[in-house]
């Protein structure tokens, strides 16, 4: 099927909303990520001409915003390189194991019948279990299992080496689990 | 012997298939032997499947009552009426 794009004037009241909490979702902030919308609107319309039709209209604008959110997490790591800074995050208290390396908090059971991973609501809890990690997990956890980005793009973009990255995710995955544990397996 | 916490992050960078021989071989023994890093490692890539099959979760992370705010609205719609003008 081919689309069409509709008119540039139209694209804000079409997708603004859309591409605003995409963004907000991404970068955790409010005003970095109304940038990328008028950042994203403007691109669109430099390259309109190139747009084949293979894409839905949404999916055309997004696909720039992807690129857009990819080059701000480029800039932010290149001003300040403490942003990642990998021994905070390696280093420090870890709540969920010992000093020995072993498992701090019960590693429940997630075979309940009534408790599914296809159940709408386990999304609602999966995403607010997203939103109260810290935000740079919550953007390496989005990043690469909700958006699919590879373990080496986002290294480079956020200029931290893999097997750093592999540490914050694990901690990260660790804390997901923790809270969908609390709330909603165990719920 | 690997600790539950050096286990963990080895099962993580084994979701991106990026384990050394030695390393996929510690794993392996330490989850034979771990009921609770048996369960993580199941659970988490689970959890990876029922994500990636999800429809549409990647606009689902906000409520939809999160809009853009009608000053910015404004700011972006003078901006995008600029860049059309000079286009012309």
């Amino acid at each position: 099927m081919m689309h069409q794009l509709s008119k540039p004037e139209q694209w804000l009241d079409l997708y603004g909303d859309i591409l605003y909490r995409y963004g907000y979702a991404r970068l955790r902030n409010p005003d970095a990520a109304e940038d990328l919308v008028q950042e994203t609107l403007l691109a669109a319309l430099r390259a309109r001409d190139r747009y084949a039709g293979q894409a839905s209209e949404q999916t055309w604008l997004i696909g720039i915003l992807k690129h857009k959110i990819i080059d701000h997490f480029r800039k932010i790591s290149k001003e300040s390189s403490r942003e990642y800074d990998e021994g905070a995050v390696i280093e420090g208290e870890d709540e969920f194991f010992d000093e020995k390396g072993n498992w701090q908090h019960d590693v429940s059971s997630w075979s309940k019948p009534d408790k599914s991973l296809e159940q709408s609501q386990f999304f609602d809890v999966l995403q607010r279990c997203i939103e109260r990690l810290p935000p740079k997990s919550a953007q390496l956890f989005v990043l690469r299992e909700i958006d699919g980005v590879d373990t080496e793009e986002i290294c480079v973009a956020m200029s931290i080496t893999s097997n750093n990255f592999w540490v914050m995710m694990s901690r990260t995955r660790v804390r997901l689990r923790h809270c969908l544990d609390l709330n909603w397996f165990n719920a | 012997m690997l600790t539950c916490k050096e286990a963990s992050v080895l099962a993580t960078k084994a979701m991106d298939g990026k384990l050394t021989f030695r390393e996929r071989v510690g794993l392996r023994l330490h989850v034979a032997m771990c009921g609770l890093c048996r369960r993580y490692v199941r659970d988490m890539k689970r959890l990876r499947e029922t994500v990636r099959s999800a429809s549409q979760i990647e606009f689902k992370l906000l409520p939809e009552s999160v809009t853009l705010s009608r000053s910015s609205r404004e700011r972006i719609k003078q901006a995008l009426n600029n860049a059309l003008r000079h286009r012309d």
